[in-house]
C-alpha cells in the first residue's frame, strides 16, 4: 500500500468521524487536512496542493455532490472519493466522482479504494 | 269573511226592513192625517150648510111672525119673530166662525147680516110699530118692498148654502183622491221596499255564501297542499341515502326509512310505535358500553345534536360504525313534538380513513428512514474505524480515548433507535405522558433534517407538561409539524417551540379544560389565505410530488381524537413572514405511572 505522503483533503460535518478518519489516513502515511463543511473544504482545496479528496455526501448547506462538481470545475484532475451514509445515491452524483462508497464498509476498504486512486 | 263581518251583515238584513217599514208607516200616518183634515173640512162644510138652513128657517119664522101680527094685531102671533131674533144672532156668529174655519169668504155673511138688519130696521120694526099704533099696514108699496128685501135675503143665504155645498163636494172629492193616493202610495212603497229588501238581502247573502265558498275552496287547497308537501317530504325521507328514524315526543317510532330499516335491521312495520330505545341502540366505539340515545340527547338539549364514532347495535346484535345527528321537531308554539334521527354507515369511510392514516404513517417513516440511516451509519462508521485503529495497535491512553469515543457514538445510535421505536410503540389505551421527552425525541430524529436545512430549533419545554394520549401518535404529529416548519424555513432561521401549561378558565368548551398548549413558530414563507383554508383537507399539499397531502389531515385527526385543538396562524408580510401552529392537548384523566 502506497504511503508516499500524498496530501488528502477530508471533508465531513461529523466531528468524531472526521477525527477518526484522519487518524487512520495519517497512520497509513497520508498527509491530511480537514474541513467541517463544503465551503471551507473548497477554499482548502484551492489553497493547498491537494492530491485526493475524501468527501462526505450529507452535509448542511452544500452537499457532497455540489462540492464535488465545484472541485471538478477547478481542478478536474484531482480524484475524489465520495462517502455516504445513504445507500443508492443518484447516478448523476456518483458519476461525478472517481470512487463512491458507503460509510461503515470499514477502514481497510477505504484505504484500499483511496490507494487505488493513486495507482491510476 | 270573519265573524264580525258576518254579524254586521245579519244586522244589516234585520235593520233594513225595519227602516223601510217605519218609512212606509210614516207615509201612511201622514196620509191619514191629511185625510182627517179633509174629513174635518167636510164636517165643517156640513155644519155650515145646516147653520145656513137654520138661518133660513129662522128668517121664515120671523116673516111668519110679522105676517101673523100684521093680520091679527095679536101679540101672540109676533112670538115666532121675537123667538127667532136671539138664535139668529147665534147662527150668524156660528156660520161666520164655520166659514172662517174653512178659510172661506165671509163677505156674503156680512151682506146677509146687513141685509137682515136692513129688513129688521126698515120693514119689520116699522111694521110692528104701525100695528101697535093701530095704523094701516096694507100699503102695497111697503109690502112689495118687504118682499123684495126678503127675496134678497133668501138669495144671499141660498148663495151661501150653494157655496158650502160646493165646498163640501170638493172636500169629499179631495178625500177620495187622498184615500186612493194613500192606497197607491202604500202599495207602491210596500212593493219598492219589498224589492229593495229582497235585493239587499240577496246581495248580503250572496256575499256570505261567496265568502263561505272561498273559505271552502281555500281549505280544500290547503288540505291539498298539506297533503302534497307531506307526500313530498315522505318521498324525500324514504328515498334519501341516509337512515332516518322519526319518533314522537314520547320516543315512539313513527317512521323508519328504507336505509334505516336496512341499517338497524328493524322493518318499518315492526318498529312502528315501539320505543326508539329499542330500535336505535348506540354503543361506544372502543368500550362497547351503551351510549345515550340521540332522542334523549335532543329532548334534554332541545337542539341539534350529533354523535360521531359510535356503534349502532343492529337488531340481531351485530355492530355497525355510524355517525348520527338528532334534531328536534317543534310545533308552531315551540313545543317539542318529535325527534328526527339521521345517520349513516361510516364503516367503509372509517376503513378508508384508517388506510390513509396508515399510509401517511408509513410515508412519515419512509421520509425518516433516509435520515435515520444516515444517523446510524455515521456513528457506526466511526465505531468501525475506531476498532480498526485499536486493532492495528495503539497506546493504552489512545485505546482509552477510542473506547470513550466509540461508546459515545453507540449512545447516539441507541438514542435514535429508541426514538424511532417510539414512533411505532402502539398503546391500546391512552396514558398520561410528559410532552418534554416526546418532543425531544422527535427533535433527535429530525436533527439531520434540521441540520441539512440549516435551521436551529429553540425550544422551551417545561417539566410536568402532562397530557393524556397515545405517545406514538403524538410523536407523529410533532414530527409532521416540526418537519413542515423546517421545510418552510429559510437557511439560518430558527423555529421556536414553546409548551406551556393551560389552567382551566371560564365555561367555554375551548378553555374550560386544563392541558398543555404547544406553539410551533417558524419564520418561513408563510401560508397564503387561500391555502390556509384547505390546509387540513386530505390530499392538499404545497410540496408537489414530495408530499402526500395527508400530514396535517392526519395530525388534526390525531389531535381531535385526543380531545384537543389545532390552529394555524400565518403571516405573509414581507417584513416578518412565518407560521404559528398551536396544538392544545387536554390533561385528561389518566394517572401518571408511579415508577
Amino acid at each position: 500500500m502506497s504511503t508516499s505522503g500524498h496530501l488528502v483533503l477530508c471533508v465531513d460535518d461529523e466531528t468524531v468521524g472526521l477525527q477518526v478518519r484522519r487518524m487512520i489516513l495519517e497512520r497509513s502515511g497520508y498527509k491530511v487536512i480537514t474541513a467541517l463543511d463544503g465551503q471551507s473544504g473548497l477554499s482548502l482545496f484551492e489553497s493547498h496542493p491537494v492530491e485526493a479528496v475524501v468527501l462526505d455526501y450529507a452535509m448542511p448547506g452544500m452537499h457532497g455532490g455540489e462540492v464535488a462538481a465545484l472541485m471538478r470545475e477547478r481542478k478536474p484532475h484531482v480524484p475524489i472519493l465520495l462517502l455516504s451514509a445513504y445507500l443508492g445515491l443518484p447516478p448523476e452524483i456518483t458519476s461525478l466522482v472517481n470512487v463512491y462508497m458507503t460509510k461503515g464498509e470499514g477502514a481497510p476498504a477505504l484505504l484500499e479504494k483511496l490507494g487505488s486512486l493513486f495507482q491510476n | 269573511m270573519n265573524l264580525n263581518q258576518l254579524n254586521r251583515i245579519l244586522l244589516q238584513t234585520l235593520l233594513l226592513p225595519v227602516v223601510f217599514l217605519l218609512f212606509v208607516a210614516g207615509l201612511l200616518v201622514w196620509q191619514v192625517q191629511n185625510a182627517e183634515r179633509t174629513v174635518e173640512h167636510i164636517q165643517v162644510a156640513n155644519q155650515n150648510i145646516a147653520t145656513a138652513n137654520l138661518i133660513n128657517a129662522l128668517m121664515v119664522d120671523e116673516e111668519t111672525g110679522i105676517r101673523g101680527y100684521q093680520n091679527t094685531s095679536n101679540e101672540i102671533f109676533l112670538q115666532p119673530y121675537e123667538f127667532a131674533i136671539g138664535p139668529l144672532e147665534d147662527a150668524f156668529a156660528k156660520l161666520r166662525a164655520g166659514v172662517t174655519a174653512e178659510h172661506g169668504d165671509t163677505q156674503p155673511i156680512d151682506e146677509l147680516v146687513a141685509a137682515h138688519q136692513r129688513w129688521v130696521t126698515t120693514i119689520a120694526e116699522p111694521m110692528i110699530d104701525t100695528v101697535r099704533k093701530g095704523g094701516n099696514t096694507r100699503d102695497p108699496g111697503d109690502n112689495l118692498r118687504g118682499k123684495a128685501e126678503l127675496d134678497n135675503l133668501r138669495a144671499i143665504s141660498g148663495g151661501i148654502i150653494d157655496t158650502e155645498k160646493q165646498e163640501n163636494a170638493l172636500a169629499v172629492q179631495r178625500w177620495q183622491t187622498q184615500v186612493s193616493h194613500t192606497l197607491y202610495g202604500v202599495v207602491a212603497a210596500s212593493l219598492v221596499s219589498g224589492i229593495l229588501i229582497g235585493a239587499f238581502a240577496r246581495n248580503r247573502l250572496h256575499a256570505v255564501t261567496s265568502a263561505f265558498q272561498s273559505t271552502l275552496i281555500a281549505l280544500r287547497h290547503e288540505t291539498q297542499s298539506t297533503y302534497e308537501s307531506e307526500q313530498r317530504l315522505l318521498a324525500t325521507l324514504t328515498s334519501i341515502g341516509d337512515g332516518v328514524v322519526v319518533c314522537n315526543s314520547e320516543g315512539c317510532v313513527v317512521l323508519l326509512n328504507a336505509i334505516a330499516e336496512q341499517l338497524t335491521g328493524w322493518s318499518q312495520q315492526y318498529s312502528l310505535n315501539r320505543s326508539v330505545h329499542e330500535v336505535f341502540v348506540l354503543a361506544d366505539e372502543t368500550t362497547h358500553d351503551p351510549l345515550e340515545n340521540p332522542f334523549d340527547l335532543v329532548k334534554r338539549s332541545n337542539c341539534l345534536t350529533s354523535t360521531l364514532h359510535a356503534f349502532l347495535v343492529q337488531r340481531e346484535g351485530s355492530e355497525l360504525q355510524i355517525d348520527s345527528n338528532g334534531a328536534p321537531i317543534h310545533d308552531r308554539f315551540g313545543t317539542l313534538i318529535g325527534v328526527v334521527i339521521v345517520f349513516r354507515d361510516v364503516t367503509e369511510q372509517r376503513r378508508t380513513q384508517a388506510a390513509l392514516m396508515a399510509s401517511e404513517k408509513l410515508a412519515v417513516a419512509g421520509r425518516l428512514a433516509a435520515t435515520i440511516a444516515h444517523e446510524i451509519h455515521n456513528p457506526l462508521d466511526a465505531v468501525v474505524n475506531l476498532l480498526y485503529l485499536m486493532k492495528s495497535g495503539s497506546t493504552p491512553e489512545e485505546t482509552q480515548e477510542f473506547i470513550q469515543m466509540a461508546s459515545a457514538e453507540l449512545d447516539r445510535v441507541t438514542q435514535i433507535s429508541r426514538a424511532m421505536l417510539g414512533m411505532y410503540r402502539e398503546s391500546r389505551t391512552p396514558v398520561a405522558l410528559e410532552l418534554k421527552p416526546i418532543i425531544e425525541s422527535v427533535l433527535v430524529l429530525l436533527e439531520r433534517q434540521l441540520a441539512n436545512a440549516q435551521v436551529t430549533v429553540k425550544s422551551i419545554l417545561p417539566d410536568h407538561a402532562i397530557v393524556t394520549g397515545y405517545p406514538a401518535e403524538l410523536r407523529q404529529v410533532f414530527t409532521n409539524l416540526i418537519s413542515n416548519a423546517a421545510e418552510a424555513s429559510a437557511p439560518g432561521s430558527t423555529i421556536e417551540i414553546l409548551a406551556r401549561l393551560v389552567a382551566p378558565r371560564g365555561r367555554s368548551l375551548a378553555t374550560a379544560r386544563a392541558g398543555v398548549a404547544i406553539v410551533i413558530n417558524d419564520h418561513g414563507i408563510g401560508i397564503s389565505p387561500a391555502d390556509l383554508e384547505r390546509l387540513f383537507q386530505p390530499f392538499f399539499t404545497t410540496k408537489g410530488e414530495h408530499g402526500t397531502g395527508l400530514g396535517l389531515w392526519v395530525s388534526q385527526g390525531i389531535v381531535h381524537k385526543h380531545g384537543g385543538t389545532i390552529t394555524v396562524e400565518s403571516r405573509t408580510t414581507p417584513e416578518d413572514p412565518g407560521t404559528t401552529i398551536t396544538v392544545f392537548l387536554p390533561r385528561g384523566e389518566a394517572e401518571l405511572p408511579t415508577s
